[in-house]
This record gives C-alpha cells, sequence and structure tokens, in this order.
C-alpha cells in the first residue's frame, strides 16, 4: 500500500515471479552442479588418460557457459527486477536486512562468472594443475551464492529469532536454512546430470558416447537418495501452517507436492533404466524429454515452496498482500483507503460505493487474485449472496487458512462485498444480451 | 490534493550501513559498470562499423582489429552485467522507495531488458564465436546487437531520471496503472542519453588505441594505423558531447544549472575540473596523433580521461541529490550498522579480487611457462 500497484491483467504478478524464477532456478542450479561436474569429469578424464574426456568437456564447457553465464545471469537480474516490480515492500524489506548478504553474495557471483570464461578459454593454454584450480574456483565460488542466497530464501518461511531480535544472523542461519541447503545442493548435481545426458548423447564417437552417457546417468542416481532425507528434514521444521497446507489444506498444493515426488522419482527410475543400464541405446530426444521431467519438477517444488508461505510473504512479519504483521490493527481502525498512499479517491466525499469495493480489492487481494484471470476472483465467488460474502471476508483466515486476514473499515468491507457480488451479476446480465 | 505529491514510506527497517559508505559503493561499481558498458556498447559500434569499412576498402587491418574487437565483446557485456548489479543493490537500499515507485510506472519496458540483453549478449556471442563463418553477416549481428545493448541505457535513464521527478508519477500511474508508460517526454532525458552512449564511443576509441599499442611489436603498420584510428574514435566523439553536454545543461531546470554555476560549491568545482580534465586528454590525444612516439602522451591522456569520467559521475550524483532534496531528509533515515557482516565483506571482497587476478595472471602472463607435454 506504500507501493503503486501493478496492475497486470489476467496472470497477475504472481504467475510472473513464478515464470521467471523457474527459468532461472533451473539453469542457476545447473551452473552450480555443472561447475563440480566439469572438475570432477576432467580428473576422471586425466586419470583414466582418455582425452577422448576432455574433446567433451570442451564442447561441454562451451554449452554450458552459453547456458549459464547468459541466459542464468540475466533471468537472476531478471527475478530481482520482478520482485522489486510486484512485491516492492517485501523486496525493500528483504534489501534492508540483507544487503550486506546481497553484496557478499554479488563477489561470488563476480568470481563465478570470472572463472567461468576463463576455465572455457583456457583449455590445452594453462597447466592441468592451474586449470583444475579454476575449475575450483568456479565451483566453490558458484555454491557460495547459493549459500548467501539460500539463506536469504529460506528465511523468507521461517524468519527464526529475527522476529524479535531483528539480527542478520538470526536471520540468515533461520530454521529451514540448512534442510533447504541440502535440498538446493542434491538438485544441482542431479541437474549437471540432466544437463550432461543432453550434451553426451550427441556426441558422434559410441564408446565415448557410452561411456558418457553412463556416466552422467550416475549424476542423477547419487542426489535421489540425499533428497528424501532433506525433504523430511525441510518438513520437520516448516511452520505448522505450511504443513497442513501440504498435507491437505490447499488440494492443488498437496496435488503439486505430489507431482514433484513423483517426478522426481521418475526421473530416478529412468535414469536407473535406461542410460544407467543401457547407455547405448539413449538418443537425444530422450535426454531432451528427461531436461522436461526436470523443468517440471523445478517448476511444481517452486510452486510448493511459495504457496506454502502463505498468507505471508515475510512469515509473521509481512502479509501476501504487503502489509505488515503489526500495522494490521492500525489498518483495520483507519481503513484501508485512508492507509493506502495510492488510491485515487477522496475517501472523505467519494460515495460511488462500486469504486470504493474496487479498490478496496486491488489494495487487499489482487497481490494474489486477479479478477477474471489466474486464481480468478469471479468465479470464487459464484453464486455466492451479497451477505454470505460480507460474512465470509470477517472470517477470511478461517475460511482459507492460507488468506490474510481482511483490514479495513465495516463501510469498507460492505463495499468490498457489494462489488465482489456485482461481478458475477452484471456477468449475469451481459450473458442474456447476448 | 490533486496536486501533493506522494511520496513512499522509507522502509521501517534500518539501514544496515552508514549512508556515506553505501554512497561510495554505489559511486564507485556505478562507475565500474559505465566503463564496461561503454567497452560493450561503444566497441560494438565501433565494431560494426569497421566491419562495414573493412568490406567497403577491403582493407585487412580493420578485419583485424574487428575481429579483436569480437574476442572482448562478451567478455566486457558479462562485466557490464556483474558490474550494473552492485550499483542496483546500493541504488536500491539508499534511493528505494523512489526507484521502486519509478519502476513501476515503467515496469513492461523496464522488464524488456532482461529479454533484450538475452538476445544482444547471445548476438555477441555468435559474432564471436562465428566470426569466421558469418562473413557478410558480420556487419549486421554486430551492428543489431550492439544497438539492441544501446537501448537497454535508454529505458535506464528514463527510469533513473523518472526516480528523480516524484511530481510526475501520480498523473502517470492514475492514468495507466498497467505499467506500459515511458518517461520520453522529459527534456532531459535525451541529452543525457546521449551523453552516456557517444562517451562510450569515445572510452572504447581509447581500448582500440591499447590494440594499437599491442599490435605495434608484432606488425609496426597495422599498430601504428590502430593508434590513429582509435585515436580518431576518441577525439570525434569528445568533440560532438562538447555539444551535447552543453545541451543536457541547458535542458536542467533552472536552479540545478546554476549548481554547477558556483551555488553548490563540490558541484561547482567537480564540474571545473572535469572541463580542464577534458580538455587536457584532448589535446594529448591530438598531439599524440601525429606523434611519432605517441605512448606517453595517450597514457596521460587516459589519466585525465578517468578523471574526467570521476567528476561527471561526483556531478550526476550531486544534482541526483539536489532533486530529491525536497523529498529525502537524510537525517530521519534510521542507521544500525553491521559492523561484522560489514568487516566479512570487506575480506571477501579483497580475496575476492586477489582470486580474480591471480586467474587472469594465469591465464594471460605464463602460456610460454607451460611444459608442453603437460598440456594436453
Ligand atoms: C548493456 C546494457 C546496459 C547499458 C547500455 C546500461 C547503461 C546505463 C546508463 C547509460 C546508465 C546511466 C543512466 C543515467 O544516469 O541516465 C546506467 C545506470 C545504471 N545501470 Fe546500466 N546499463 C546496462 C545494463 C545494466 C544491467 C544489466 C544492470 C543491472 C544488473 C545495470 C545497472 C545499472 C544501475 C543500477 C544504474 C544506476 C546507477 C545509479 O543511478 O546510481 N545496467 N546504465
Amino acid at each position: 500500500m506504500n507501493y503503486p500497484f501493478w496492475d497486470i491483467p489476467f496472470i497477475g504478478g504472481g504467475i510472473l515471479i513464478g515464470f521467471v524464477a523457474i527459468l532461472h532456478t533451473f539453469v542457476s542450479q545447473f551452473a552450480i552442479g555443472g561447475g563440480l561436474f566439469l572438475v570432477l569429469t576432467e580428473i576422471k578424464a586425466y586419470k583414466e588418460n582418455n582425452l577422448g574426456i576432455i574433446d567433451y568437456l570442451k564442447i561441454h564447457s562451451r554449452f554450458f557457459i552459453l547456458v549459464t553465464l547468459v541466459f542464468g545471469a540475466l533471468t537472476g537480474v531478471g527475478i530481482w527486477f520482478t520482485i522489486g516490480l510486484v512485491t516492492p515492500t517485501a523486496t525493500s524489506a528483504l534489501i534492508h536486512i540483507f544487503v550486506w548478504g546481497w553484496a557478499i553474495e554479488w563477489i561470488f557471483f563476480f568470481i563465478e562468472i570470472a572463472a567461468a570464461m576463463i576455465y572455457y578459454n583456457t583449455w590445452n593454454k594453462v597447466s592441468r594443475k592451474v586449470h583444475l584450480s579454476i575449475g575450483w574456483i568456479y565451483f566453490i565460488a558458484a555454491w557460495m551464492s547459493l549459500f548467501v542466497i539460500n539463506g536469504i530464501l529460506s528465511f523468507m518461511l521461517t524468519p527464526g529469532e529475527w522476529i524479535q531480535d531483528r539480527s542478520f544472523w538470526s536471520g540468515f542461519f533461520n530454521p529451514t536454512m540448512l534442510p533447504s541447503l541440502v535440498m538446493r545442493s542434491a538438485v544441482s548435481i542431479a541437474l549437471a546430470g540432466l544437463y550432461a545426458l543432453l550434451t553426451s548423447s550427441n556426441l558422434k564417437d559410441d564408446n565415448l558416447r557410452k561411456l558418457m552417457i553412463k556416466y552422467s546417468a550416475k549424476w542423477l542416481i547419487i542426489p535421489f537418495f540425499i533428497l528424501p532425507l532433506g525433504g523430511l528434514w525441510y518438513v520437520s521444521v516448516i511452520p505448522d501452517m505450511s504443513f497442513d497446507i501440504i498435507s491437505g489444506g490447499a488440494p492443488a498444493v498437496t496435488l503439486f507436492a505430489v507431482a514433484s515426488l513423483f517426478f522426481s522419482f521418475l526421473i530416478f527410475a529412468f535414469a536407473y533404466f535406461l542410460p544407467y543400464r543401457h547407455p547405448e541405446r539413449f538418443p537425444v530426444a530422450l535426454s531432451v524429454l528427461f531436461l522436461l521431467i526436470g523443468l517440471t519438477v523445478t517448476a511444481v517444488s517452486e510452486w510448493v515452496r511459495e504457496a506454502i508461505r502463505k498468507p505471508y510473504i515475510i512469515y509473521d512479519y509481512m502479509y501476501s498482500n504487503n502489509v505488515l504483521k503489526s500495522e494490521k490493527d492500525i489498518v483495520t481502525n483507519n481503513g484501508v483507503l485512508a492507509s493506502a498512499k495510492w488510491v485515487n479517491i477522496d475517501i472523505k466525499t467519494e460515495t460511488d460505493t462500486m469504486k470504493i469495493g474496487e479498490t478496496v480489492f486491488k489494495l487487499q487481494c489482487q497481490s494474489c487474485h486477479t479478477v477474471e484471470g489466474y486464481n480468478g476472483i469471479k468465479i470464487l465467488v459464484k453464486g455466492w449472496q451479497e451477505s454470505f460474502i460480507n460474512e465470509q471476508l470477517q472470517h477470511l483466515n478461517q475460511l482459507k487458512g492460507f488468506m490474510p486476514p481482511f483490514m479495513g473499515s465495516e463501510t469498507e468491507r460492505k463495499a468490498l462485498a457489494k462489488w465482489l457480488y456485482e461481478l458475477n451479476k452484471s456477468y449475469k446480465e451481459i450473458g442474456v444480451k447476448e | 490534493m490533486e496536486t501533493q505529491v506522494i511520496i513512499p514510506d522509507i522502509d521501517p527497517i534500518s539501514v544496515p550501513a552508514p549512508i556515506w559508505l553505501l554512497k561510495i559503493l554505489l559511486l564507485l561499481t556505478f562507475t565500474l559498470h559505465i566503463l564496461a558498458m561503454n567497452v560493450a556498447v561503444g566497441g560494438g559500434l565501433i565494431a560494426a562499423v569497421t566491419e562495414f569499412l573493412g568490406k567497403k576498402n577491403n582493407s585487412q587491418n580493420h578485419f583485424e582489429l574487428s575481429r579483436s574487437i569480437s574476442k572482448m565483446l562478451p567478455p566486457f557485456t558479462a562485466f557490464t552485467i556483474t558490474l550494473g548489479v552492485a550499483p542496483l543493490l546500493f541504488l536500491q537500499v539508499l534511493y528505494g522507495n523512489f526507484f521502486y515507485t519509478s519502476t513501476i510506472l515503467i515496469a513492461w519496458p523496464w522488464l524488456s531488458i532482461i529479454v533484450i540483453f538475452i538476445l544482444a549478449y547471445y548476438g555477441y556471442y555468435l559474432y564471436s564465436f562465428r566470426w569466421e563463418k558469418l562473413e557478410g553477416k558480420r556487419f549486421v549481428v554486430v551492428l543489431i546487437s550492439a544497438l539492441l545493448l544501446a537501448v537497454i541505457g535508454l529505458i535506464y535513464t528514463q527510469n533513473i531520471v523518472l526516480m528523480l521527478t516524484p511530481e510526475k508519477w501520480k498523473e502517470i500511474y492514475f492514468n495507466n496503472p498497467h505499467g506500459t508508460s515511458l518517461n520520453l517526454s522529459d527534456p532531459t532525458v535525451i541529452p543525457r542519453y546521449l551523453h552516456f552512449m557517444v562517451a562510450a564511443l569515445a572510452v572504447a576509441g581509447l581500448v582500440v588505441i591499447m590494440w594499437g599499442i599491442k599490435k605495434i611489436k608484432i606488425n609496426e603498420s597495422l599498430g601504428k594505423w590502430g593508434i590513429r584510428y582509435g585515436i580518431l574514435w576518441f577525439i570525434v566523439p569528445t568533440l560532438l558531447n562538447i555539444i551535447i553536454g552543453l545541451w543536457f545543461l541547458i535542458s536542467l531546470p533552472k536552479n540545478f544549472i546554476m549548481l554547477f554555476m558556483g551555488e553548490n560549491i563540490y558541484a561547482t568545482v567537480y564540474f571545473m575540473i572535469a572541463l580542464l580534465a577534458m580538455f587536457v586528454s584532448l589535446i594529448l590525444m591530438f598531439v599524440a596523433l601525429n606523434s611519432a612516439k605517441p605512448l606517453a602522451k595517450i597514457i596521460i591522456g587516459k589519466v585525465f580521461l578517468l578523471l574526467t569520467i570521476v567528476m561527471m559521475v561526483l556531478m550526476r550524483h550531486e544534482l541526483r541529490e539536489a532533486y530529491l532534496q525536497p523529498y529525502l531528509n537524510w537525517d530521519k533515515v534510521q542507521v544500525e550498522p553491521q559492523w561484522g557482516v560489514i568487516t566479512i565483506f570487506i575480506i571477501l571482497l579483497l580475496a575476492g579480487i586477489v582470486t580474480v587476478i591471480w586467474m587472469l595472471k594465469k591465464s594471460f602472463g605464463q602460456k610460454s611457462n607451460v611444459d608442453p607435454v603437460e598440456l594436453s
């Protein structure tokens, strides 16, 4: 309410963030695991004295920098741009709490980018030892940037002691920080395997292809044993409300959580029976299919991670609609229109109930709902009487635990109820006319 | 009521560092960002012109140069982003309430930066990796990529100016909450933008000069040609930029012009030094153009150009503070420095710089020292 609300019809801001974040996660976690893949595989090549593997790595590392340096880096900036636009209040809070965390992350980002370019450009130009050192520098910097970012991201779900002491360290080393670090690390190793399957199934030389396909498949199998443990640990420390949401409180979320598990299992089973057992029969098309399933897992998992944070954007501190928990009573007492800055109506003189209702919707609900598109409110209140809507608005947080309570004056609530009710009424009228 | 300006409140969470430290880091990283951007954008434009001239005159010299530039473009583009992320962070913590608001008003053009950047960046990689194979298409590929990057600068300037003019926000937002507005109607935007872009050509010209100096040892005529060519790329845009700079200055509201004319002592001194340093570097480059031993003049000229750029950055900062002065009171901003984390940041920053220098030294410096048997 402090910032103007960016109105994106039909899809809403949440979907936009999700879209950018999923693409970015899918590539940036590859950027981490892929670094480990490059160095360990390079070591393997030297040990086995297999120059074919080195030739493969040269191709793979070109693919790697094109994907991670360009697409990975830019979509990362893209998330930052998007959250600043859609949820400026929360972004500002994260930046204020963790400026130095971001700044440290930036140092690792810088080293990572420099190391990746140098690693790619120095094949055969420096000694093996130096080349490997550069690879290690890349991987360590990349993993450290995950380490830092993960602390900040997990903070949003479980700010832990920070709520009381407001200390950087309490916020950073929060309850879900370690389990999600374990999970993200495991995922990045799996993604390294997925991408490596793509490049190795493209190899011309039969023996080398077989060797590399089987080897890449192993990268998928190992994380499969780490992930469930990390997942259990994670679930054991998330807030009760989040646990309820996953385990049935919101059917869609449960479905997605199950889908995430199912597809992960599918990748593992596929990896074992196809490329690992029969590397000779593994066409490029299958590796693309694998990647697509991987993308699906990333998408549903990220979606679940976002969903279980509701009704907050920063748990116990800021609601999904950017209102601070501590401001809740003030907003309720003074009214949301009086508390909001970017309102185009004069509160004292405005008499048009519909206009008030619409504005209240924008301020209180539109951060998660669109009118007619994604999570569209119109369908959700279809068939409800105005008095029923007004009734429900008084217990929003009980209607669905993942919604914040309605914050506003009685007049505002009634105006909102009327506006919501009229949505379907006018729809019917138009329907009749047609 | 209607004419009232809406300014979002500053964040209730205190700023975890002294304001001066954040400002220094902002200005420092911004300067580096602009220098990298100059090579990425200016270098791309020079490469395009050079490709064109090379083809037209069938000149091997031009192709030697454009081949070398093609290898520089991807890394400098990478540095433009990495060095852009840092000021983006410090800008948000210092001026977040202005920056987020203006960004929301131009949200879609702003987001399009990401897509444009990815396209341009892949264009540069294509130009660099496929230089030989592209042949006749090189000119088009590098030109389009460089122009795309240049468009990003225009979006940036619009936002950086819009964040300074809260008087305009209300009208823009209430007419269009969808974030598809632009800020091209502000009379300062175009000259301000051109000032940056033309400077980019001049700075990239310096890189060409350096290339020439390096080549002289291997191929004297090529090196000499490169130095002259680079000096021209420096001189012509810089002369042009004197006019654009003046245009920018007079496009500013009158009270801000006066800042540089004695009203604000800092702004005025920066301005004087900037002008002086620019003329010195111009004169040195002119002399170097027809000199048999241009090296010393070029190096001193560069130092003076760097001084000019630093002064310009400081002037730009004073201008921003003046714009925001009615809306921003630094004394009211709560500060609670997290000295522990700041210390870690500084240590890691130094360690990071050492690491990158080590890698660069290994990759450029020691080629001849490697035992050939060890090469795989
Ligand atoms: C090649 C593409 C880019 C170009 C041509 C470019 C150009 C510019 C220009 C001309 C300005 C000065 C605007 C003004 O004062 O009028 C600027 C500022 C800025 N740029 Fe870039 N930029 C590019 C990419 C980026 C990226 C990718 C980022 C961030 C990740 C970035 C971050 C910044 C920031 C934060 C500022 C403002 C600093 C301040 O106002 O103190 N830039 N850029």
